[in-house]
């Protein structure tokens, strides 16, 4: 009997479920944050008996077989990469993208992460960087005695030098976009990076190419629906406990097969 | 005497049969565009002994056996998930994607775009519009797909998504990953597509759940009658084999 087996992969695959839904949730409140959703696949199916198979010499065929499925497995988490909230801070470095594009960031390995989270800061150097301190690619510096920074919809970063009359500009933000924005690896700290599934990354100026544009004082919230979360979360329960019922009616029969005298 | 055992026994084997089919509808409660089984079962008539022959004539004997295991093709139901790239199927249509072994037909409408642009169902297989593979360039964005499987982007018509039909459905087999094959598909005709959604697995938990007790049950009831057969069958020889009776 196959059916413990397979309500086992039900309660794998629920598992596993739960485990995305509560990461989602976790990272309600994370900027940039994009959703995650399990999908499933069904497993092979073993055919007892073959539709189309003859039947008799008369060429009577069998119409529908009979087919037992082995259940089921996660597939897929793909990412939901809709556009998040954009929540106003007021806070003259922080960023936004409204449309396809990721900030790029120089990972401490070399390698360059791509991120929505645009809440930037300035590291003592006067460097352009992330919450963790890693540079922006391309990276721009900001003088001390600048004031009045402006970020304008297409990434060019302007300033007003000391006593000034007039900006000057510090430098030219770029963004990328990708063929598959789904196909990223997440390397945790709100990162992506590129890879075979994702393709390689177009780098461009905001504004052009579909790469959405840039709004100053304004953050990315995370795409995560609350209500969307709970919903999954209950049905992923009831599905568990489901094909943990479907466990203990197998026992039972098993156990009645052992009975048998 | 022992064809009591043996009617009970096929019908024990198919029952367990049965449970696997319900265990596998459950284990496939969410995922999306599954299509739940029903299984069928019939009677197998044993071969009498040649009649009139003897006066009383042997009596029927149906075994039971499996028969078929029915897709149940109704309508999962549609949830909104906003993405662009998300497709529900209203109607007996079902997306053709290019399979290693050829064709094969899905309901599942989560669909991703590849590193080379082009559009795939969850396991990779390019799923395909009236004119083959659909290509997106890196330019192209705001991907909408119209009710009749339309694709247009910022940089204008892509095709039309392929929609197959089948007249018996029974016949289509299912190859694992939400995929089916068969063989002659038809143009859907009356099947609307729905961008930003995606058909559920049509299993509803209170009618498998009902299946398994009552599977379970009857399987207990067999399992007790054998028991009894067997008793009855003690007794006589016990009674038969008795001198002094």
């Amino acid at each position: 009997m196959k059916a413990l087996y397979i309500a086992s992969t039900g309660m794998a695959a629920q598992e596993r479920n739960v485990e995305v839904i509560s990461n989602n949730i976790a990272n309600m409140r994370t900027t940039g944050f994009k959703r995650q959703r399990v999908e499933f696949q069904d497993l092979l199916y073993q055919a007892y008996r073959r539709a189309g198979a003859q039947t008799s010499d008369q060429a009577t065929q069998v119409p529908v077989g009979v087919e037992v499925g082995s259940g089921v497995r996660a597939a897929a988490t793909p990412r939901i990469m809709s556009q998040g909230n954009i929540d106003q801070t007021e806070k003259e470095l922080d960023l936004a993208i409204r449309g396809e594009g990721f900030f790029m960031v120089k990972l401490p390995d070399g390698r360059t992460g791509y991120t929505r989270d645009g809440s930037f800061e300035r590291d003592s150097t006067g460097l352009l960087v992330n919450v963790n301190g890693y540079q922006i690619q391309p990276g721009i510096t900001i003088p001390d005695n600048a004031n009045s920074i402006s970020i304008s919809a297409d990434g060019l970063v302007q300033a007003f030098i000391g006593t000034d009359t007039a900006p000057t500009q510090l430098g030219q933000l770029q963004l990328a976009r990708f063929v598959n924005k789904a196909g990223l690896e997440s390397v945790g700290d709100n990162n992506y990076i590129e890879t075979a599934g994702s393709g390689a990354p177009q780098v461009g100026l905001p504004n052009g190419d579909g790469m959405g544009n840039l709004l100053q004082g304004y953050l990315e919230g995370s795409n995560v629906n609350p209500v969307t979360e709970i919903a999954d979360l209950i049905a992923a329960q009831r599905a568990y406990e489901m094909n943990a019922r479907v466990i203990t009616g197998a026992d039972e029969m098993l156990q009645a097969t052992s009975q048998m005298r | 005497m022992e064809n009591a055992q043996l009617i009970s026994l096929s019908r024990q084997i198919a029952l367990q049969r049965q449970m696997d089919v319900v265990a596998n509808n459950l284990a496939n409660i969410n995922t999306t565009g599954f299509k739940g089984e029903t299984i069928l079962f019939e009677d197998y008539l044993m071969p009498g002994a040649a009649d009139e022959a003897f006066l009383d004539g042997d009596r029927d004997l149906h075994f039971v056996q499996d028969w078929g295991t029915m897709h149940n093709m109704e309508s999962g139901g549609i949830q909104q998930t906003g993405n662009q790239l998300d497709v529900a199927l209203e109607g007996t249509g079902f997306l053709v994607v290019q399979g290693p072994n050829g064709e094969a037909y899905t309901k599942n409408g989560s669909l991703q775009i590849d590193a080379t642009g082009t559009l795939v169902d969850i396991g990779g297989n390019p799923v395909l519009s009236d004119l083959g593979p659909i290509t997106f360039e890196p330019s192209e964005t705001s991907i909408t797909i119209g009710k009749n499987g339309a694709i247009f982007t910022n940089e204008g018509a892509k095709g039309h998504l392929r929609l197959a039909e089948f007249a018996n459905v029974g016949e289509l087999q299912k190859a694992g990953d939400n995929l089916f094959t068969g063989t002659n598909p038809q143009p859907a005709v009356a099947t609307t597509v729905v961008q930003g959604a995606i058909e559920h697995s049509n299993v509803t938990g209170v009618t498998e759940i009902a299946t398994m007790i009552r599977v379970q049950r009857a399987y207990q009831t067999l399992a007790t009658i054998v028991q009894q057969q067997e008793d009855v069958r003690r007794t006589a020889i016990n009674r038969l084999g008795d001198l002094n009776a």
